[in-house]
């Protein structure tokens, strides 16, 4: 009987320190990532999350360094009014992909945001990045002690975010997605692939004005 | 030169459409590049004649063609083709280059308005000694 007992209560012990290991570490390992997600042809699996509808019929893909000047003059002047005009109508959705090679705080940056994603703010931190970015490049606006005061600004929860950052969890993924860049012939940043409906596909570089997106996207639909 | 540098500064494109914008805050950039290019296409020219035509020293056309460079050298953004182009070849070097002339953008760009300048100032003081018609 005793025994019996003891069996259960070990059973009972291991299922509780089971659930309670799980709910404790579950912040960390909130990421879905769907490996083979793609939009025309590129992978975008290990970039961004969707901002905007999934399943809208054009995507925009945005290769992007979060410290590249033209990618700071595209985000405060045409990305509001195509956010307005297609992404919240649910008429196109964003994807963001590191091309991470201005400076070495770039792919730290990258890095960073990822980490945020970990606890559901990518496109809060992506958005405070590029409010934040200061005119010089790799002049400490972006370095690992910035990256972690902009977390805590967004009240992240910073044991997570610090291990994540200081481990170089999403190194690789930043890595994957600069290739993948490379791959699909980004030579600039901003560079710009937009997938239509039929997977057709428009690619281009430059921070373009407003009136290009609507003019390829209207095409589109 | 200017289209050019606009092109390079990401304020004119050719792709998919000819397309044209100057966002906020780069006005004065742009301002710098109108005003470079203008005096290199003034005193580029003045230096050409005074050495094709008057076989005259090439001392200034120097100066002329390294302020046209310095400045359009400064207008290429580092985010863009050649800046990766750059960064790509050569690696940490590239960057840091690339880094100093995006930082110090306005800055050279004065610095070749400048030398640009002196080199017209010159160049027209000594146009006007060595066209003066002697008298017969």
């Amino acid at each position: 009987m005793n025994k019996k007992v003891i069996i259960f209560g070990i059973i009972v012990a291991i299922v509780g320190i089971g659930i309670l290991g799980s709910y404790s570490f579950s912040p960390n390992e909130t990421v879905n990532l769907d490996m083979g997600r793609t939009h025309g042809d590129v992978s975008t699996a290990m970039g961004s999350p969707i901002l905007g509808d999934p399943s809208a019929p054009i995507t925009i893909v945005e290769f992007g360094d979060y410290q590249c000047h033209a990618c700071y003059n595209w985000f405060h002047t045409h990305k509001p009014v195509i956010y307005e005009n297609y992404i919240a109508t649910g008429k196109a959705n964003l994807i963001f992909i590191d091309l991470a090679f201005l400076g070495r705080d770039s792919p730290i940056a990258a890095q960073a945001s990822y980490c945020a994603e970990d606890q559901g703010m990518y496109w809060e931190y992506h958005d405070l990045l590029y409010n934040s970015q200061e005119s010089q490049i790799d002049n400490g606006w972006a370095n690992s002690e910035r990256l972690k005061a902009f977390a805590f600004n967004l009240g992240l929860e910073m044991t997570l975010f610090e291990s994540c950052l200081d481990s170089d969890k999403y190194s690789k993924r930043v890595q994957y997605n600069v290739s993948e860049a490379k791959k699909h012939g980004a030579r600039a940043t901003p560079t710009f692939i937009i997938v239509g409906p039929d997977n057709q596909q428009e690619q281009f570089q430059g921070g373009q004005p407003y009136t290009t997106f609507k003019q390829i996207m209207d095409n589109m639909i | 030169m200017l289209i050019g540098l606009l092109y390079l500064s990401e304020f004119l494109f050719f792709d998919p459409f000819i397309a044209g914008h100057i966002p906020v805050g780069t006005e004065f950039g742009f301002s710098l590049i109108v005003i470079l290019s203008g005096l290199s296409g003034l005193v580029l020219p003045m230096n050409v004649y005074r050495i094709n035509i008057l076989k005259n020293s090439k001392g200034k056309i120097g100066g002329s063609v390294f302020g046209s460079f310095i400045g359009a050298a400064a207008g290429a953004c580092s985010c863009g083709p050649i800046g990766f182009a750059i960064i790509s070849t050569f690696g940490s070097v590239g960057a840091t280059s690339m880094a100093f002339l995006t930082n110090y953008e306005i800055p050279i760009r004065l610095a070749a308005i400048g030398l640009l300048a002196l080199t017209y100032y010159t160049t027209v003081k000594s146009l006007k000694i060595e066209c003066k018609l002697k008298p017969q």
